[in-house]
């Protein structure tokens, strides 16, 4: 007399095959499967790196009426060496309005330039930007870098003609920060008008230059760092 | 214009059969004839399929020249290691490139050519945009990349020879379950390499949203390059999350032995290939509404689900019996 006994079929699971699944879960529930845009930024991981940047920068926002509500817009902000205006400016208009802001300005070497194109940065050419902006993008540029706090430096010509090529506004945004503190401003500014209508070149020329007397009006008119700590404002102002 | 004679070259590949399908419904088409080196992979009731090797040029002309045909869609590019290697691939693409785009200049008949490139033709090269739409340079940094360039620039210079239109279709990677590509083939194994210091996003098409650009382009006579890309992006890490797979952080210098080792695995990366996973590719589809009138229906993730939703291996169980 015989018995069949049917064995139950066990999937043979090695250590290692358990790390990698475990490992893989794990992922699955830090990387977002679905949250990059077609510009490469990623939605999910500017939340994520969110808290950090404001363990950085405390930005608070004005004129955030003056952006359009779906059109692309240029943005064009003051630089101080170093302050990284573009990039905290970018974060805190992006919270302030809702919608993807991003900023010119990513080398294009591994790490640095991959995981800032994943925040929305662009590379610093006229042909990129101009894309953007028909795309209905707000895409944030700094002026050059200056030492002085509130110094508008000149204003790109070529990356104002991606402006005026895709027919969008260019709005000034006077930003303000030290290196010794959290506190920072962004100040957003209706869009400059050209004094004339040009055909040519010298449309981009005269629009940079306008850009950057308004830059550097609202900068005046922000006054001085104020941090309630007196030796970082002296030290603020450079 | 209705009776219109149609010459699909390539129409033994997964794209071309299908658009092959689609042709013989379209009421504009009057006669079809296809040539390639494989047999159509569907059902085709009105084509006439001519089976010819690539380097039979003379045999080639002769279908060409005989059908006369109004419009000529050449579907013939061998992708490296989708269907053969390399070096075949750029012989086969080159060779059948001359006979039927050369034939087809000599149809006095001839209104339009349609011809399939691929995004690739904008390279990676260090600061090379983001998302380049049509008017970017074409400057080919892979294989792949400078073939599609070379076959570009033949139809283009055909084109203006003999006077008739040239749509340049250049398509994101076409991915489907059951269309051979490498970048399919790496993205299904069971354990996928990714560079964990870019992982970079890159976009994708499907076939069937490819095929009905390329009978739109056939049907409206484009004359101008044009991105055909699905809208959405997602970078390698997402794509494997998605298919469930088991991703392979690498580095750099491992790079090369993934490479081998995938190779033995069979499924072999090519250096177009690899610049998707190292450097990403994207591209602005957006001309493609305005000119061909149609949309890509399914978005990059919703294609790369579909790479992932047939089944790689069918196991039918056997059930295990013990005797006591």
């Amino acid at each position: 007399m015989t018995n069949v006994i049917d064995l139950p079929r066990r999937a043979a699971a090695t250590a290692a095959t358990a790390a990698a699944t475990a490992a893989t879960v794990t992922l699955r529930t830090l990387v977002h499967r679905n949250s990059v845009d077609d510009w490469g930024r990623d939605q999910h991981l500017v939340n994520v790196l969110s808290p950090l940047l404001g363990m950085r920068w405390h930005v608070s926002v004005g004129g955030i009426d003056h952006l359009p509500a779906r059109a692309g817009a240029l943005l064009v902000t003051n630089e101080r060496h170093l302050s990284y205006s573009a990039l905290y400016v970018s974060w805190a208009l992006g919270r302030a309005s809702g919608r993807a802001v991003r900023f010119v300005g990513r080398p294009d070497n591994a790490p640095f330039g991959p995981l800032l194109r994943r925040i929305g940065a662009l590379l610093d050419d006229p042909i990129e930007v101009r894309g953007a902006l028909r795309h209905g993008e707000l895409v944030v540029v700094a002026t050059r870098a200056v030492s002085h706090l509130r110094h508008a430096g000149p204003v790109d010509p070529e990356l104002v003609g991606a402006a005026v090529a895709a027919g969008v506004g260019v709005h000034p945004v006077a930003s303000m920060s030290t290196m010794f503190g959290r506190a920072a401003r962004a100040e957003v500014g209706p869009a400059v008008m050209p004094r004339r209508q040009r055909r040519g070149p010298l449309a981009e020329i005269e629009l940079a230059e306008a850009t950057q007397r308004h830059l550097q009006k609202m900068l005046d008119g922000l006054g001085g760092l104020q941090t309630g700590v007196a030796p970082i404002d002296w030290l603020g102002e450079g | 214009m209705p009776g219109r004679r149609v010459l699909v070259s390539g129409m033994g590949g997964e794209l071309g059969s299908l658009v092959a399908s689609l042709l013989e419904s379209e009421p504009w088409v009057g006669s079809l004839v296809g040539i390639d080196a494989d047999p159509p992979r569907r059902r085709l009731r009105r084509a006439v399929f001519h089976r010819i090797d690539p380097s039979d040029r003379e045999r080639i002309v002769d279908v060409v020249t005989s059908f006369d045909p109004h419009v000529v869609i050449h579907l013939a590019v061998w992708e490296p290691d989708a269907r053969v290697g390399t070096t075949p691939a750029r012989r086969y693409t080159s060779e059948c490139t001359a006979a039927v785009l050369g034939a087809a200049a000599e149809c006095p008949s001839l209104e339009s050519i349609v011809v399939r490139s691929g995004i690739e033709v904008y390279g990676r090269r260090r600061h090379s945009l983001t998302r380049p739409d049509e008017s970017a340079p074409v400057d080919p940094t892979s294989e792949f990349g400078k073939m599609l360039a070379d076959l570009e620039r033949v139809a283009v210079s055909v084109g203006a020879r003999v006077g008739v239109p040239v749509g340049t279709l250049r398509l994101a990677p076409v991915l489907g379950p059951h269309v051979p590509s490498p970048l399919g083939r790496l993205l299904r194994q069971p354990v996928v390499p990714f560079s964990v210091l870019a992982d970079p996003p890159f976009v994708v098409i499907r076939e069937s949203d490819a095929a009905a650009a390329v009978i739109a382009a056939a049907q409206r006579r484009v004359d101008e390059p044009i991105n055909v890309v699905a809208p959405g992006a997602v970078t390698a890490l997402q794509a494997i999350l998605r298919g469930r797979r088991v991703p392979l952080p690498l580095v750099g210098p491992e790079w090369s032995i993934a490479r081998r080792m995938s190779h033995l695995l069979g499924a072999p990366v090519p250096d177009h290939v690899m610049e998707v996973v190292h450097r990403g590719r994207l591209a602005d589809g957006s001309h493609a509404a305005e000119v061909l009138g149609v949309v890509a229906a399914s978005t990059t993730p919703e294609v790369i689900d579909r790479l992932y939703a047939w089944e790689t291996v069918v196991r039918v169980p056997r059930p295990i019996a013990v005797v006591a």
